[in-house]
């Protein structure tokens, strides 16, 4: 019972400073309130992924699905269902490319997600009468188009999205993921069905995934191809997480915000060409300073306070 | 469409293959040894570009010199490159080994806007070599200098790698480190020697690039990624397939190009759905050693 509130109290938390800008209804603060809450599914999404070891550089592909499914089948099936239908279908997509990349190591499996996400814009532009081809189409507006409504669903879903990251934390998943990612041949000889759960993580990484599509597409009511599936959406999870802190439901949110300040930041200083100098700086910092992220950061140094005399224990545990 | 027309396509995407086979053998190189998949390669052979368009159009340097001093110039950034950072990312995961990359590659990126702006030039330089005749085909003469240097440039890492002692240290180091190290080889002296000749690779290569492609900042991007394709087609660390992997990238991506009606952006996407398929029933490439996963 207390777990479950303490948990209830962290989504509070993680869905207040959103609720908080979406009621103050100031138009500049709910337009980077939506874009943090957008790169925050989206980046939950690529670590659910990553737990099982798999780094994907290609879900600006579920992304774009997402937006684009949703879009055409709203208008057919109704936003409840279109939507799920939507996402069902980014679940199955992921689910085939999770089976043929099964075999794929390190390096192979990064470029084929890379390779899968830069040949989808091809199956748009070869179907214009279905999906519009180069000029795009036009989703249904979000929240009939007022921002401040649309954070607040946003918002929602990022929260779902939270949860779905925790249930993958949880004792059920946790220790076989990664154990997959640490040893897969370790993982199946004690019994893990490695192959089953590495498809899992893809089905639901690429449904959450497109759940933030679906939120990107109905912002404006308008996408064209070179909207979602570009490499910016393929970098972005990986830097938010990373920077976040990964393995974690927070370390994607906090990471969101991060990013966005920085690039606030950036635009004030640097000014509009050429501004994303600063984020090339910063990861790269962060990397050689900070390569837990700033989460696996701030855990390291409540646990050196909380037990200076384990710091040996950690350390042995490190050099394995 | 007349046979001259198909012959046209395949010749000139010939040229470009011999320019990607370049880009693409320096870094299966350092990837191949060092296992750090280096996003910034793009952006080394772009500066090398701007390297050889700038000594060009401000000095009138002849672009045959400024692809040598390209090389020189960028064979010691990477050096400066890996002993500031990449040696110390080395030790840690994939995943942050692929976002430290990344970082490099759009922090050179964006340094190139400020520094130049996104707009595309052309260097306006008389053509290298006399254009060569092949029957009805008429191949200009930087298409004729890419080939040749791209292909220079491709066996000057196989001969690197499989008849020099540093080529040898680079596949033990490669196979086994700990090994190596054991044996006496000082494995990152040795990964620092494939980083600093990769980027000298890549630097002769941006000099290629300012002969026949537009010199812009983003030019290196769309360049490592077909790198990263024409790499994982021809097998990790397999500088022979990567000569074939780059020859299939850029036939596939020339004559959907040429001939599909519309089809001027389709070619790259066509290239990498191509890709994909082979992986799927090779999962280490064409030409790549087949090994348990």
């Amino acid at each position: 019972m207390n777990a479950l509130v303490l948990r209830l109290g962290f989504y509070a938390a993680i869905a207040a400073p959103f609720v908080a800008v979406a009621l103050a209804e100031h138009a500049f603060l709910v337009q980077v309130a939506i874009g943090i809450a957008v790169s925050a599914i989206l980046a939950l999404a690529w670590d659910i992924l990553s737990r099982t070891g798999q780094v994907s550089l290609g879900h600006a592909a579920f992304f774009g699905m997402g937006g684009y499914g949703s879009a055409l089948l709203t208008p057919v099936l109704g936003p409840v269902l279109g939507w799920t239908a939507g996402l069902l279908l980014c679940g199955a997509v992921a689910v085939l490319l999770g089976a043929v990349t099964l075999r794929l190591r390190r390096l192979y499996f990064t470029i084929a997600t890379l390779s899968f996400s830069l040949s989808i814009q091809v199956f748009i532009l070869v179907t214009p009468d279905l999906t519009g081809g180069s000029t795009g189409i036009m989703p249904p507006v979000l929240a009939g188009g007022s921002p401040p409504h649309q954070l607040l669903f946003i918002t929602g879903c990022l929260v779902a999205a939270a949860v779905v990251s925790d249930v993958f934390l949880g004792a059920r998943f946790r220790p076989a993921f990664f154990m997959i990612r640490n040893n897969p041949h370790l993982a199946a000889a004690s019994g893990v069905p490695v192959t089953r759960l590495k498809i899992l993580a893809f089905a639901v990484s690429g449904m959450v995934a497109g759940l933030a599509g679906a939120c990107y597409a109905g912002l404006y009511g308008y996408v064209i191809p070179d909207d979602v599936f570009t490499t910016n959406w393929n970098v972005l999870p990986l830097a938010v997480t990373i920077l976040g802190g990964m393995d974690t439901t927070l370390g994607p949110v906090v990471g969101a915000v991060a990013l966005r300040l920085l690039e606030e930041v950036a635009r004030h200083v640097v000014g509009g060409v050429g501004y994303q100098v600063v984020y090339g700086a910063v990861i790269i910092l962060f990397i050689v300073g900070m390569p837990a992220g700033l989460v696996g950061f701030a855990r390291g140094l409540l646990r050196r306070r909380k037990a200076p005399a384990r710091s040996d224990g950690a350390k042995a545990r490190l050099a394995s | 469409m007349t046979t001259a027309a198909v012959l046209q396509a395949v010749i000139l995407s010939l040229t470009v293959a011999a320019l990607y086979a370049a880009v693409a053998a320096g870094l299966t190189l350092t990837v191949g040894v060092t296992r750090i998949i280096n996003f910034a390669h793009g952006e080394f052979v772009m500066l090398g570009a701007f390297l050889t368009y700038g000594l060009h159009t401000r000095w009138g340097v002849s672009p045959w010199l400024g692809m040598a001093a390209s090389g020189v110039a960028l064979g010691l950034l990477s050096a400066l490159v890996y002993r500031l950072f990449l040696a110390r990312v080395l030790k840690q995961d994939e995943h942050n080994q692929l976002l430290a990359t990344l970082g490099l590659s759009i922090l050179l990126l964006n340094i190139a806007v400020i520094l130049w702006s996104p707009d595309p030039r052309v260097m306006q330089a008389p053509a290298l070599m006399p254009p060569l005749r092949l029957g009805a085909v008429t191949v200009p003469g930087n298409n004729v200098a890419v080939a040749l240097v791209g292909l220079l440039l491709f066996l000057a890492m196989l001969w690197i790698k499989n008849h020099t002692r540093y080529g040898t240290q680079m596949r033990f180091a490669s196979d086994d480190p700990e090994l190596a190290l054991h044996a006496g080889i000082n494995v990152d002296r040795v990964f620092e020697l494939s980083f600093v000749i990769g980027g000298a690779a890549a630097g002769v290569s941006g000099g290629l690039v300012a002969l026949v492609l537009y010199v812009q900042p983003s030019v290196g991007v769309d360049l490592v990624i077909r790198a990263f394709a024409i790499i994982a087609l021809g097998g990790l660390g397999n500088i022979p397939g990567a000569l074939m992997g780059a020859a299939i990238l850029a036939l596939v991506e020339g004559l959907v190009s040429t001939f599909v009606p519309q089809g001027g952006s389709w070619g790259f996407g066509v290239a990498f759905l191509l890709l994909l398929l082979v992986l799927v029933v090779r999962p280490s490439g064409l030409f790549g050693k087949q090994v348990q996963a």
